[in-house]
């Protein structure tokens, strides 16, 4: 449904190019839960948003995102319009600013329904009550003359969420959808996120940090580094034999519960300068296995289970 | 929102009851008085004049009558320099002249500037972009008082289209000028406030959500933009407002308008206190009127400054 191929980020600053995201490409199925995970800076959300066209103007990209035929990349303003909200929704990241403080709750989430389906007055806050349930917002019918500011952080990110699952689009960006909430509250929006998933038969690209979130969430998981994909694979293969060495660094850091006096490390090192393009693994100046060669080439990643992109075999692995 | 606005009205009062007092004091301590002059008058003809005002009297009753005639008749008193005028006959006269164009010249100032900033910033680094940043530099060089006499040598010497100067009942074409001179500059810094406030706007996370809705860029400007861009301009007016009124000295005296500014600079030069002092209540009553409104008017569009005030 949604396959995003050799897709480049790169932002024009005042120091230069920053490479943010770097020939990465995956595919999303109908109905599919695809995680990207990565640390903070690997690019997750600019991929995220190039495939609604909303990045910042200073972006650059190439590559192409084919949805449904049509490469998002290119076409045209007023045909993206209709592909946004209504066939591809997005849980931005920070519930705290991307809602306008000074509309309503009611008319942002109705100028959604007016734009696509014409939807006015009593039959669109019918519609807007029910998503509103849906995502569990107590006394939803005396809060829809509120503002934003009124609403909790736990709440608005309900909110936002009930935006985009306003008009059951078939591919929903949950982009951190759980990062600004405290645990307890974060295990609700996940289940959440899950019934609706199950319900309308969406498609989800979950972007998180957070192992620990794509555990139980999603079938597949794409592991980002330094704007590079290093690794693709079944989630539960993901926890069970983790093939690249960045991922493994990663399970290290996220606590298990079958060995809970393990000791939790994260990786050493800083996240890599994105100002040249890239020439070798990103992930070389940090990884524990690395030989001569990763500092000067660059693996693809490969085409067939196990896909990975690290010069090293599995085998010789630490 | 109305019990809000009655309590802001109910503390003017014992504002400008302070102000009245401080003024009042405060001119005292100047040297000189409205009879002073290089020839003294003969003392008999002094004592006179000063007991025909009042002048005699120990400071405290002075204040004390003063604040009296307001409360109870709404009387300034009389001009001490001008003869057989009382203070609300002068400002009767002069400060509809002035509000007059001073209205017309916010209005310029509004209806220009917030155009030109919001064009500047959605052509950012265009054509019109460069035309703003050149208005701003003009009126940066030339301020009301070397631009008015340019107008005039334009408008009324060369090309006889205005006159320049009179005012005519207020006629639209002795509007225009003084209007237009006091405003130039400001409606400048609304042109760069708008474009520096729809820029930032443009960049904040909630427009990027209008965006992801599919809204076309001109509803997400006019629906989602619009009131956070003009949060700043709003109060910035409050201030340039009154700024307009009583920096008009200049302006009243060069086109002639018979404005309140011409007043104002004569009291100065003769001491007439009751004139300072009308005039000084009159302009803060006017600028606790203007921040008063400009503040419901940002409650209006602000949610979060409506609910602060309940
Ligand atoms: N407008 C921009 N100009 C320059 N660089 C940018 C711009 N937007 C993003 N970047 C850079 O792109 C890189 C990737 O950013 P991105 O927001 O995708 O990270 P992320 O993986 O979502 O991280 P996080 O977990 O913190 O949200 C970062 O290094 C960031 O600094
Ligand atoms: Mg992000």
């Amino acid at each position: 449904m949604l396959s995003v191929q050799d897709l480049s980020i790169r932002f024009r600053t005042g120091e230069g190019h920053v490479h943010a995201v770097n020939n990465v490409s995956f595919d999303i199925a109908a109905g599919q839960k695809l995680a990207l995970v990565g640390e903070s800076g690997s690019g997750k959300s600019q991929i995220a948003l190039s495939i609604l066209g909303l990045l910042a103007n200073n972006a650059e990209t190439s590559g192409r995102i084919d949805f449904n035929g049509a490469d998002l990349l290119s076409i045209p303003l007023r045909q993206l319009n209709k592909i946004r909200a209504k066939e591809i929704g997005i849980i931005f990241q920070d519930p705290m600013t991307s809602l306008n403080p000074y509309m309503t709750v009611e008319r942002q989430l109705g100028e959604v329904l007016e734009l696509h389906e014409g939807l006015r007055g009593s039959a669109a806050r019918a519609r807007v009550l029910e998503v509103m349930d849906a995502v569990q917002i107590p006394d939803a019918k005396n809060r829809l003359k509120s503002y934003p500011h009124e609403f909790s952080g736990g709440m608005r990110q309900r909110i936002v969420i009930a935006m985009a699952l306003l008009l059951r689009p078939k591919l929903i960006l949950a982009d951190e959808p759980t990062t600004a909430l405290d645990v307890t509250v974060q295990a609700q929006i996940m289940r959440l996120l899950d019934d609706i998933q199950q319900e309308y038969k969406t498609s989800i690209l979950l972007i998180t940090h957070d192992l620990g979130v794509v555990a139980g969430f999603c079938d597949e998981t794409l592991v980002l580094y330094g704007g590079r994909v290093m690794e693709r694979a079944a989630t539960k293969d993901i926890f069970a034999l983790p093939t690249h060495p960045y991922t493994r660094g990663l399970m290290r850091a996220v606590p298990n519960i079958h060995e809970p006096h393990a000791k939790l490390t994260a990786i050493p090192g800083q996240p890599p300068n994105q100002t040249q393009p890239l020439t070798a693994c990103p992930f070389a100046a940090r990884c524990q296995d690395a030989v001569m060669d990763c500092h000067s080439s660059l693996p693809d990643l490969t085409q067939s289970a196990p896909m990975r992109a690290c010069l090293r075999p599995l085998e010789e692995l630490t | 929102m109305l019990s809000y606005t009655l309590r802001r009205l109910m503390a003017v009062i014992p504002t400008i009851l302070i102000l009245i007092v401080i003024c009042f004091f405060l001119m005292r301590l100047a040297p000189g008085g409205p009879f002073t002059s290089e020839r003294p008058l003969p003392p008999a003809v002094m004592k006179n004049v000063l007991e025909r005002y009042g002048l005699d009297e120990p400071l405290y009753v002075q204040l004390w009558t003063y604040v009296k005639n307001i409360i109870i008749a709404f009387d300034f008193g009389p001009s001490f320099s001008q003869k057989d005028r009382s203070v609300n006959d002068l400002i009767a006269q002069g400060f509809p002249v002035t509000l007059t164009y001073g209205f017309f010249s916010a209005v310029f100032v509004l209806v220009m500037g917030i155009p030109l900033g919001m064009i500047a910033a959605l052509r950012h680094n265009s054509f019109w972009d460069y035309v703003m940043t050149g208005l701003a530099i003009f009126s940066q060089i030339f301020p009301n008082f070397v631009l008015a006499p340019l107008m005039v040598l334009l408008f009324t010497l060369a090309l006889g289209l205005l006159p320049g100067g009179g005012w005519n009942g207020g006629q639209w074409q002795y509007v225009i000028m003084p209007a237009v001179a006091l405003g130039t500059s400001y409606m400048a810094s609304v042109a760069r406030l708008t474009r520096g406030s729809l820029l930032e706007v443009l960049n904040a996370p909630y427009i990027r959500t209008a965006r992801a809705k599919g809204l076309s860029e001109r509803t997400i400007l006019i629906r989602h933009a619009m009131k956070p861009t003009l949060l700043p301009v709003i109060s910035y007016m409050a201030p340039v407002f009154v700024y307009m009124i009583t920096g008009s000295v200049f302006i009243d005296i060069f086109f002639s308008t018979g404005g309140i500014g011409q007043n104002f600079i004569d009291a100065a030069y003769t001491r007439d206190y009751s004139v300072i002092l009308g005039l000084a209540i009159l302009y803060s009553v006017l600028t606790f009127v203007l921040t008063l409104i400009v503040d419901l008017v940002y409650a209006w569009i602000d949610p979060k400054v409506r609910s602060g005030l309940k």
